[in-house]
């Protein structure tokens, strides 16, 4: 009896052992290696490690712990395997040596079941995976914040602060509702507070303010890229930032913005402005991998409107959310579809210069693999995923049905604005060219009777001072540089183009008024084509000026060379120089005004900026090219010289009429194409009018001709467009028209496509969309979704109080503990959706309250509140929060008054100099605004929250930037100069830290200004405080 | 001094502070984060206090420069099909590769042999073979650890954000390891920041990520006259008048302080003006190299054209080592790839850049040592990748991530030693094989850090970003 008494002792104090071992060494380590797969989450082989008594009911094959056998049984066989494939768990080290021990030793103990131990509980039951319900109000504060924390600081004991000084309460609204410091004049408003927060709520810079949280959160980033390759995010993609701000100003319900964001393009597409809302999906562009594309997608799409990590189950199940490795994919191929485009938008329809990025289902048949552990090269192609949401989340999903799209979407071309826009272009085309060619010709008039007038009698050549047709070699003329020269037929050739120039230079040097004429042919070159006259050469050959005519240029130009450089002039004359055409240049020199033309037509005058006169050379510079004769003549007095303008005066040359004529053929050559398209395009896609294909053949054919016509003018292009017209004007004869589609408008928008190859061939874009992210945003913003809504409704707390009332703001899964204040949370939340998801009702309840107005200082707080939760997580006082970094930029320079608040548009180079809100600033991965950046700016790759530091180069920024002192200097010319220091400093105070200044701080600033008068650096050392920096 | 300094009043509390150097983050994101926010102690004895980190962007090749290799010239112009070597190209063995840049011009297999553009030699007592472009270098082996068995996963030049974080450039961007090293230890400086960077940077100019801005590294530019971002008033104040305006926002502040009782943001704010202020004058005082000896000057090259400019920047790093910088990241190499990157030319492109930095780096290393600071600062010489045994074009080498060399020295770190090796081409990494988080490994264990009691709760690490210590080159 005895001694079975003491075995029983002994026995009982062997399970307390275990028992404790148990929950000492072995519960942790199942808990951090094993649960995620044997536990509530997931019972592999019926398998679950989470209890002691889970442990001995054992798996589907029956008992894992051998208790009181000689054999281990399978739970230690699987733990302790050799073999990698057959051990447990499956991922990381094996379990160390004593965790093995300490579970060998608890199963030989019997494995003893500690006293009141539960199971995990089952995810699905998680706080936050449950529809929010509004709970009874506990009191009667008017305001369910108040009522709430009210109810609870009771029962803890605690006690709130007063309401802050009106002042700073009223910069504290300011800052937060629209991120500008009030005025004095709004500083002291009595109206009523309520009066207050509706006025700012209506205010247009409200959605700015707010507009950049929201950035933050859906990861707001200009585009990135080397020179105009696009690597990360879009151009244009600020549409989307102005239609957050504008959405906000207009109060769209929040449900709305989410759905637009998703899918705009299905619902809405026909509304550019609100297909703008898929900038969302357009930012996770990513030009060198889709599935990184797609992981951003799905991440933040999961961590913005869900607070799910969805990104976790990429390369596994999910290790605590129920989400599984096959969630992922499903989640992916709701977007697996989509893809980026350019869209015109009205006004200018360059699509380099302006236009919307754009989401649309580009690729229907894409299908979307499960990548084995997340390695794209391991897609499993056996089995293609269908969309869905996380099967534990799927109640309200409706499966994808897909949408018709109108032709607007599909042929974004045939929108009336941009055949409107493009048909007015061609005409304002047509217009401009008429309009140039009747001044032209009244110009060419003009100068032919003044010329006339002028010269009244024929040019009168004087003495000749230089002659020679090249027939032969004249050494006793001129000196011969380069090898490439030879006499032949008559006349001197450079028989092969040269890159120096080679030339001839006269032994004689020309009179300082004097007049020569090259006559010369070329024939070819490598790209340049030039010959002309230096003249004033001096005996270096160093300096001179020289003009020359240009078959690449199509110009014959006036240059100077200064000391072995070559200098281009403005003196110009557009002129179409031809190969194997002889020319002659010709100029008159008097003093420094010289007259150029080209076989004996005037083409324009110049005022050269010195003269000494030298030698005259002819020069080829890269032409194959004869020269066949110069004449070098004394300028008589008689001779009457063109008069230099301004800098040049060109004339209106016979050709130059040609050329404007022809452009204008062209013109509305072209513009008959584009009509006769517009209208094939309607006939055929809008059942309206008379267009046909046969008509857009025809016209298409003239517009070539036209264009051959015109490209005649070209010496590059004259041979190949005289083939043209031959052959143009056969077909016109012949009837022979293009029987192939011409490319719609949208060419450009289609070649903007990242995708284009997954493209339709006709030409269009898809005629339907897969319906997949219609149904995401529908399935998101369903009224009984747990997680949309009560997502937004933190991040709206966080932004009002400076704490999030949900701690993880982008994971709300089993991680996040439930919150002290789900009450809050919740009842808010279902207020929310009932309210039509409705922010500024939110904005409104929070900001009336008396927790938003509470005192942020801790000065006369209740001791015990104090000791027992100086965190302040009951809220019983404001939290005191650093200006966001847009917030301080802005505030300075509105405060000096040099804020521009223009709104909306493309972003803004980052500079000292720019004036407008912060909000508009280029921002992306490399461009960012140094000063911003140094407030902790958003990371553009990530940020449900800012950080908000406190680092010395915040003071070295705010001592010695350009922003904060040109700005201190701006404000304290706000004040009069005859005022008194004293009425300054409160002035100062008021207008910087929305409070007068103590005695202390009163007198302390006197002293300063009485030491150093410069009331700038006085006010430099006010936005340098604390105070100015928070909102308190 | 002190008459000048504004703060002298709180410089006791700075230095109680285990925060240190300004590093102070506010809001609650570190609610969740802040019971596991480190002290800034070591976890356990360091060996070495500080890191000069020197990095060749664009791709050194390894073959001329720490891991000279005969056979490319026994068997230069043939194909490595018709070497003995051949089995380097199986396609087993370069499955560790994930290609960011589908269809890039560069990151490709390239099998024609091209034999070594310099000659090499051994040196020291420890008989190491250098390149001959690294002759300065190799008067240092015995002071040196090379490991010639790195190897990476990126063909192109994302690797070098891989070699400093440990993630592929297609994974989440992640701290590097100069930021960890900055959020993990303390400050060791009144007046300086814990983490530089000098020179230029491309695919990613962040360090910090989720640690916060707090841990980004502060660039310095090597100009005493603006060596960082608003460095001096941009209004011409005078130091007195930035003095006395810093003196009364001091006194504001405290006034303030009063009203807002146990805000340790006001402290904080007081602080980093302090901070800052010294800053002010501590940055350019590192900077001014005319406190150097000629002799020191010419020890670094600062009196040759072609290595002035690196040379500037390794005194600027062994100044700010003395005054208790941490982590000093210098990048060599223009570009968005990086000067190394000579996908032609190489011989030119490698003997040019080697010059530049050759003798500046073990100017570096003699001047620590006779200083005695080599004992406990790690100097790193890294790169993102090697380059191909086989050529590109006429003369140039591709990138190539399964073998190259880095070598660290001082801090703990033995000298005159190689580990690990790769095949007779240069090919892959075969002996005691490194991925790059094997260097970060080496250097926390050297300063007495536990990587794995640094993580941020919902920063989940991976196994492959702690790496493993290199243990074989530890003393």
């Amino acid at each position: 009896m005895t001694r079975l008494f003491a075995i029983f002792i002994f026995n009982t104090m062997i399970a307390n052992a275990g028992v404790e071992e148990y929950l000492r060494n072995i519960k942790p380590v199942l808990k951090e290696r094993c649960y995620a797969c044997h536990g509530a989450l997931k019972q592999k082989a019926g398998l679950r490690v989470d209890s002691a008594e889970n442990l001995r009911k054992g798996s589907k094959g029956g008992d894992v712990l051998a208790l009181g056998q000689a054999e281990p049984g399978k739970l230690l066989v699987r733990l302790t395997a050799a073999d990698a494939d057959e051990r447990m768990p499956p991922e990381g080290a094996p379990l160390k040596q004593e965790e093995i021990k300490a579970i060998r030793e608890w199963i030989a103990a019997g494995a003893p079941v500690p006293q009141s131990e539960t199971a995990e509980a089952d995810p699905r039951e998680h706080w936050a995976f449950q529809v929010p319900n509004r709970v009874p109000l506990p009191g009667n504060a008017g305001n369910p914040i108040d009522d709430l924390l009210e109810a609870r600081l009771a029962k803890r004991g605690l006690k709130a602060q007063p309401p802050a000084e009106r002042t700073i309460l009223i910069r504290r609204l300011y800052l937060d509702l629209i991120g500008l410091p009030p005025t004095e004049e709004q500083l002291q408003d009595e109206r009523r507070w309520e009066a207050i927060v509706e006025e700012l709520l209506a205010s247009p810079y409200y959605g700015e303010r707010w507009a950049r949280y929201w950035m933050d959160i859906w990861r707001y980033s200009d585009w990135y890229g080397l020179g105009d390759e696009v690597r990360d995010s879009q151009k244009q993609l600020w549409r989307w930032r102005d239609w957050i701000v504008t959405s906000l100003n207009e109060n769209k319900g929040y449900d709305q913005m989410v759905r637009e964001m998703l899918a705009a393009d299905e619902i809405t597409p026909r509304n550019l402005e609100t297909v703008a809302a898929t900038g969302f999906l357009a930012r996770s562009y990513y030009k060198f991998n889709r599935t990184t594309w797609l992981d951003n997608t799905v991440e933040h799409t999961g961590k913005a409107f869900m607070g799910l990590t969805m990104n976790c189950a990429k390369c596994h199940d999910h290790k605590y959310d129920p989400i599984d490795h096959l969630d992922y994919y499903k989640f992916r191929a709701i977007f697996e579809p989509y893809h980026v485009r350019v869209d015109a938008m009205p006004g200018e329809l360059d699509l380099a210069k302006n236009g919307i990025t754009r989401v649309y289902d580009g690729n229907l048949d894409a299908a979307t693999y499960l990548h084995e552990r997340g390695d794209e090269s391991k897609a499993d192609k056996n089995r293609k995923i269908s969309a869905a949401p996380p099967a534990f989340l799927a109640s309200g999903w409706e499966p994808p049905k897909p949408i018709d799209l109108p032709l607007e979407a599909w042929r974004p071309d045939m929108q009336e604005f941009v055949q409107n826009g493009y048909l007015s272009q061609k005409l304002a085309r047509v217009a401009e060219s008429e309009v140039q060619l009747k001044k032209l010709k009244l110009d060419k008039a003009a100068q032919e009777r003044k010329r006339a007038k002028s010269e009244g009698i024929l040019p009168v050549k004087g003495e000749a001072i230089l002659t020679d047709d090249f027939s032969e070699p004249r050494p006793d003329l001129w000196t011969v540089f380069g090898s490439d020269s030879r006499y032949q037929d008559d006349s001197l050739s450079i028989t092969k183009p040269s890159l120096d120039t080679t030339y001839l230079r006269s032994k004689v040097k020309h009179p300082r008024d004097f007049q020569p004429e090259l006559k010369s042919k070329m024939s070819g070159g490598q790209k340049w084509e030039t010959t002309g006259i230096p003249f004033d050469v001096d005996e270096s050959g160093d300096n001179s000026h020289f003009v020359y005519t240009s078959v690449f240029g199509a110009k014959v130009h006036l240059a100077h060379t200064i000391g072995g450089k070559d200098e281009y002039t403005q003196a110009v004359a557009k002129r179409s120089i031809k190969l194997n055409q002889i020319y002659t240049l010709g100029l008159k020199v008097r003093d420094r005004l010289i007259n150029v033309s080209l076989d004996g037509e005037f083409l324009f005058a110049y005022t050269l900026p010195r003269r000494q006169p030298g030698a005259v050379q002819i020069m080829a510079y890269d032409a194959v090219t004869e020269f066949h004769g110069i004449d070098v003549w004394n300028l008589p007095a008689q001779v009457v010289l063109e008069k230099a303008g301004d800098a040049v005066t060109a004339t209106v040359t016979a050709e130059t009429i040609k050329l404007a004529e022809a452009r204008l053929g062209l013109a509305k050559a072209e513009y008959a194409f584009a009509k006769a398209r517009v209208d094939a395009d309607n006939a055929a896609l809008r059942k309206e009018g008379s267009g046909s294909a046969e008509a857009v053949g025809k016209s298409q054919i003239e517009a070539g001709l036209a264009k051959a016509k015109f490209d005649l003018f070209d010496s590059k292009k004259s041979a190949e467009a005289e083939k043209t017209i031959r052959k143009l004007e056969a077909d016109l004869k012949s009837g022979k028209f293009p029987d192939r589609e011409p490319l719609p408008f949208s060419q450009v928008s289609l070649i903007n496509t990242p995708n284009k190859d997954a493209l339709p061939s006709d030409g269009g874009y898809p005629k339907t969309s897969s319906g997949r992210r219609t149904a995401l945003a529908n399935w998101l913003t369903h009224r009984d979704h747990p997680l949309t809504a009560r997502v937004a409704v933190n991040h709206i707390w966080l932004r009002h109080f400076g704490a999030p009332l949900v701690e993880t703001v982008s994971d709300f899964g089993l991680r996040a503990p439930r919150p002290l204040h789900q009450d809050l949370l919740d009842y808010l939340t279902v207020e929310f959706i009932e309210s039509g998801w409705d922010m500024k009702y939110l904005h409104r309840l929070i900001l009336t309250s008396k927790a938003w107005q509470r005192s942020s200082s801790n000065l006369a707080a209740d001791k015990k509140t104090l000791a027992a939760d100086p965190g302040n997580l009951h809220y019983w006082r404001m939290n005191g929060r650093r200006m966001e970094a847009q917030v301080v930029r802005d505030s300075l320079l509105h405060l000096a008054g040099t804020l521009d608040l223009a709104q909306r548009g493309p972003s803004v180079t980052p500079s000292p100099d720019a004036r407008r809100r912060s909000l508009y600033f280029f921002h992306s991965r490399d461009g960012r605004s140094r000063f911003l950046a140094t407030f902790d700016d958003a990371d553009v790759f990530a940020c449900y929250r800012r950080s908000e530091s406190i680092v010395p180069q915040q003071a070295l920024a705010m001592m010695n930037s350009q922003t904060a002192a040109a700005s201190a200097k701006q404000i304290a010319a706000v004040f009069e100069p005859n005022i008194s220091s004293e009425a300054l400093v409160r002035a100062a105070f008021s207008m910087i830290l929305a409070r007068p200044p103590a005695q202390a701080e009163l007198a302390e600033s006197l002293a300063y200004l009485k030491a150093q008068p410069k009331r700038e650096h006085f006010i430099h050392a006010l936005i340098n405080l604390n105070d100015f920096l928070m909102i308190r | 001094m002190t008459q000048d300094d504004p703060f002298a009043m709180s410089r006791r509390a700075l230095l109680q502070s285990t925060l240190g150097f300004g590093a102070l983050a506010l809001n609650g994101i570190m609610a969740a984060e802040t019971q596991n926010r480190p002290d800034g102690k070591p976890h356990f004895m360091p060996k070495a206090k500080r890191v000069i980190w020197l990095f060749m962007r664009g791709g050194v090749s390894h073959m001329e420069s720490f891991d000279p290799k005969p056979a490319l010239n026994e068997f230069a112009g043939k194909s490595i099909s018709e070497t003995p070597y051949k089995s380097v190209l199986d396609a087993s063995k370069i499955r560790k590769l994930r290609i960011p840049i589908k269809g890039d011009a560069n990151g490709h297999t390239r099998t024609k042999i091209f034999p070594m553009q310099t000659g090499f030699k051994r040196y020291g007592q420890s008989g190491i073979e250098i390149s001959d472009w690294f002759p300065n270098i190799g008067s240092c082996a015995d002071d040196i650890a090379f490991i010639r068995s790195m190897w990476t996963s990126d063909n192109n030049h994302g690797a070098q954000v891989q070699f400093h974080s440990g993630r592929h450039f297609l994974d989440p961007r992640v701290p590097t390891i100069g930021a960890w090293i900055n959020y993990g230890l303390g400050s060791l400086s009144e007046n300086l920041p814990q983490f530089i960077n000098i020179g230029p940077r491309f695919f990613d100019k962040k360090d910090a990520h989720y640690l916060g801005p707090a841990y980004d590294a502060v660039n310095l530019k090597i100009d005493p006259n603006n060596p960082l971002d608003y460095a001096k008033p941009s209004n011409g104040m005078t130091t007195a008048e930035q003095r006395r305006n810093l003196e009364l926002t001091n006194k504001l502040n405290r006034f303030a302080a009063e009203q807002y009782p146990l805000d340790p943001i006001i402290e904080a704010r007081i602080k980093s003006y302090e901070l800052a202020y010294r800053m002010q004058t501590a940055v350019p005082d590192a900077l001014d190299f005319s406190q150097e000896s000629p002799e020191t000057q010419k020890l670094y090259g600062l009196d040759q054209n072609e290595t002035k400019s690196f040379g500037q920047q390794l005194l600027a790093a062994r100044r700010l080592s003395e005054r208790g910088v941490r982590f000093i990241q210098i990048m060599h190499g223009d570009g968005a790839a990086g000067a190394w990157d000579n996908h032609s030319g190489l011989k030119n492109g490698h003997s040019r850049l080697s010059r530049q930095v050759d003798l500046p780096t073990a100017g570096l290393l003699k001047d620590l040592k006779r200083r005695g600071l080599l004992e406990d600062t790690i100097v790193v010489f890294a790169t993102e990748f090697g380059r191909t045994p086989g050529s590109q074009g006429a003369d140039g080498r591709d990138h190539h991530s399964f073998g190259f060399s880095v070598w660290m020295a001082g801090g703990g770190i033995k000298g005159g030693v190689t580990n690990g090796a790769t095949d007779e081409l240069g090919y892959h990494a075969v002996e005691a094989p490194h991925y790059v988080t094997d260097v970060h490994a080496t250097i926390n264990h050297l300063m007495g850090i536990d990587p794995h009691k640094l993580e941020v709760p919902g920063h989940k690490r991976l196994e492959m970003d702690f790496g493993h210590v290199i243990k074989d080159i530890i003393a």
